[in-house]
């Protein structure tokens, strides 16, 4: 092996990634959001330090003094909300989001169960990959990054036909729906879903995404919108629900998915 | 049935003695192709544009007449004296056997043409597409809907029949562990999904493969975790990406190293998969011709072993580029002049005699850039192949062996300040040594704490793997 003797190695690389690591702790960071109250603050620590064998617990001593929609919404989504704030400052990474929301849907269970229902969330998203197209993992990290931010999911699975999903749409009425290719020719399903859902009167937005996806593609088809990357379906599906149809969200992409 | 013999022994004595474009164990097959004998092979893998699938005549079209045609095209316009094609079959090929039986007689028709007329040294890999589904089931009769696990033999036997020089495939056994082990950072999961089932399943499916492209004097290549260590790598991705640590990426990619070694186990001869980036390992260890990717594959993809993937190849692919145009061609053309002039680099080293220096230049360029192309250094990969064979008989051992001995050369090579690391990467680093330490030394404990602590893993079924 040729000797690296003397050789200086930062002539060839830089390694930003040490460079630029954000040094933060999360208790720091999350010192300063926490809820105040006592009873919603021990909620909140539980999804942001992912104690999922302990949330049933802490949410069970809550539900005796606090209403169950307010442990949900004063207690553990706030909690989601730092670990989101962690993961975009590159503190928290996928696993640490993917255990807070199993914490946080732990939680959430409880709460319903002595709600009596399911709690009102955003609004419902179909999500599916395209038929041939056994690749899902960008979807599943999707589907549970849109659950974690208030919105229902309907997870059609993998290698999902065109009619099956567009049957999907016209049964569930969702505000959204969502499909994932990692090959170029199985992405062709998803402008002949648009087209289905057009030709019945469903003008919601199609978001594509996936490996062989570009937004060329994905804007190239009446309905077409896209997502780049998982964390920006919740944006983008924030902006649907506030009253964005697909030639709003095409046209101000860049702005709502800046950053994420 | 082909039988399984595992790997016990190195093929080399030493790292230094592998180099590019030689393997112990060299191959021919083609139109006068010969890997891993003094130089090295340019392959180029390509996607036919969206659409184009609709129909029988025009997807055969996409692939003779404009991808398969300008390439053979560009290589001779170039002087290249050999070319590779790579076919990886779209999924609609896997379902429609007189759609893959008319691209792959007709490509091969052309390439017999194309030798015959210039005497170019040409040859195709067929990929075949493995879309069997864990929780529809991974063996013969369990998928009832699409009958995938059937259709996937009987695309090797197409394949094989219709004039494939080489077969390979992507297979997917494991998946279901390893998606789920990555999203959640837990390393066990990845061990028991890619370094045990999935070595489980190929030893069900290799022996299969190899008797088909024996029978029909085909040469059977050999595997890739890409659905695997490749899902992990490229979500780890580069230094302004923030979902897995790199330093978890780099562990599966030794575990990977352990179950794509299985192909060659089952009688596969190579070459294995460009996309497998645990081939260098796996070279070291069995001396069969390595296919890699990496600087030339930007039209696929980014990752930070670019040079490094280079070091000891015999076939040096692009990945995949869609069939598109370019101011300087099509795509296939363009990616493959880059793809042909760095080969063209590789063999004049060799006809030079310095190729120990160039492959020392490519290793070095990358070998502090990540934690994954440090374990993938040849001299390092050298070292996680001896930990494999020490325990080659037990896929599980050998998965665990070749994990702790990546992790550990990565720590050392921290501490002795030669691949920097962030601090979340050394945390990481170290739960995962401290968790593969704690796991039992007995196959059977282990696998009885996986079968109950992933038993609820979306699509796991221990009924694919006959556990």
């Amino acid at each position: 092996m040729l000797s690296k003797k003397g050789v200086d190695f930062g002539f060839i690389l830089r390694r930003y990634d040490v460079e630029i690591e954000n040094k933060g702790s999360p208790e720091a960071i999350a010192k300063k959001l926490l809820p105040k109250d006592a009873v919603f603050k021990a909620c909140a620590e539980d999804v942001l330090y992912m104690r999922f064998k302990d949330v049933g617990k802490t949410v069970a001593d809550a539900l005796k003094s606090k209403k169950p929609l307010d442990v949900i919404n004063e207690g553990l989504v706030p909690g989601m909300e730092i670990v989101s704030k962690l993961y975009a400052e590159h503190i928290y990474y996928l696993p640490e989001i993917m255990l807070a929301a199993k914490t946080m849907e732990i939680g959430i269970a409880l709460a319903e169960k002595q709600l009596g229902s399911a709690r009102k969330t955003k609004g419902l998203a179909v999500m599916h990959v395209a038929e041939g197209d056994p690749h899902d993992i960008g979807k599943n990290i999707a589907a549970v990054m849109m659950r974690a931010a208030g919105f229902s999911v309907i997870d059609m699975g993998r290698d999902v036909a065109v009619d099956d999903v567009v049957a999907c749409v016209a049964k569930e009425k969702p505000f959204l729906v969502t499909g994932t290719a990692l090959m170029t020719t199985t992405m062709s399903a998803f402008p002949a879903i648009a087209a289905k859902m057009k030709a019945k009167g469903i003008n919601i937005p199609f978001m594509s995404a996936g490996g062989a996806v570009n937004r060329e593609f994905s804007e190239g088809f009446e309905l077409g919108i896209y997502s780049e990357k998982a964390p920006q379906t919740p944006p983008i599906a924030d902006k649907i629900v506030a009253g964005y149809d697909w030639k709003k969200v095409k046209a101000e992409w860049d702005n709502i998915v800046k950053g994420v | 049935m082909a039988s399984i013999t595992r790997y016990t022994k190195m093929a080399y004595d030493k790292a230094d003695d592998i180099v590019f474009g030689h393997a112990k164990h060299p191959v021919s097959y083609g139109f006068g192709i010969k890997v891993g004998a003094g130089r090295v092979i340019p392959e180029l893998n390509y996607a036919p544009r969206p659409g184009t699938e609709k129909d029988i005549a025009r997807i055969t079209k996409e692939y003779v007449d404009y991808i398969s045609q300008d390439a053979v095209n560009r290589a001779v316009t170039l002087g290249f004296p050999d070319l590779q094609l790579e076919t990886e079959w779209i999924s609609q090929m896997g379902t429609n056997s007189k759609m893959a039986e008319s691209i792959v007689s007709g490509q091969t028709a052309l390439l017999e043409k194309m030798h015959d007329k210039y005497g170019i040294n040409l040859a195709i890999r067929h990929t075949l597409p493995d879309q069997r589904e864990a929780d529809q089931g991974l063996r013969p009769k369990m998928d009832k809907e699409r009958s995938y696990p059937e259709r996937l033999i009987i695309s090797a036997e197409i394949a094989c029949e219709n004039g494939a020089s080489l077969i390979s495939v992507e297979s997917m056994g494991g998946k279901e562990l390893l998606d789920y082990g990555v999203q959640m950072g837990d390393i066990t999961a990845c061990l028991f999904g890619i370094g045990y089932l999935g070595s489980l399943d190929m030893s069900w499916l290799w022996p299969q493969l190899v008797d088909i492209a024996k029978k029909n004097k085909v040469t059977p290549g050999g595997d890739t975790n890409c659905s695997g260590a490749n899902t992990s790598m490229f979500m780890a991705g580069g230094f302004l990406d923030n979902d897995v640590q790199r330093t978890f990426s780099a562990i599966t990619r030794a575990i990977a190293s352990a179950r794509t070694l299985v192909a060659w186990e089952c009688g596969a001869t190579g070459p294995d998969k460009d996309c497998g980036y645990e081939g260098p390992i796996c070279k070291t260890i069995a001396g069969k011709p390595n296919a890699q990717e990496g600087k030339n594959c930007q039209c696929a993809h980014a990752d930070l072993q670019g040079n490094l993937m280079a070091q000891i190849c015999d076939v040096w692919s692009n990945e995949s580029v869609e069939y598109h145009s370019e101011f300087g061609g099509s795509s296939v053309q363009c990616w493959l002049g880059s793809l042909g002039y760095e080969v063209a680099l590789m063999n004049t080293a060799i006809a030079f005699g310095k190729q120990k220096t160039l492959r020392d230049l490519y290793m070095f360029t990358d070998r502090a850039r990540g934690p994954e192309g440090y374990i993938l250094a040849y001299d390092n990969a050298f070292k996680i192949g001896q930990a494999i064979v020490a325990e080659g008989k037990n896929l599980y051992l050998r998965s665990k062996a070749a994990a702790i001995t990546a992790a550990k050369i990565i720590r050392d090579g921290n501490k002795k300040k030669e691949l920097p690391l962030t601090i979340k990467q050394k945390d990481v680093l170290e739960g995962i040594i401290k968790t593969l330490e704690k796991l039992p030394d007995e196959e059977s404990k282990f696998v009885d704490y996986c079968l109950k602590q992933y038993k609820d893993v979306p699509a796991f079924n221990p009924k694919n793997y006959d556990l």
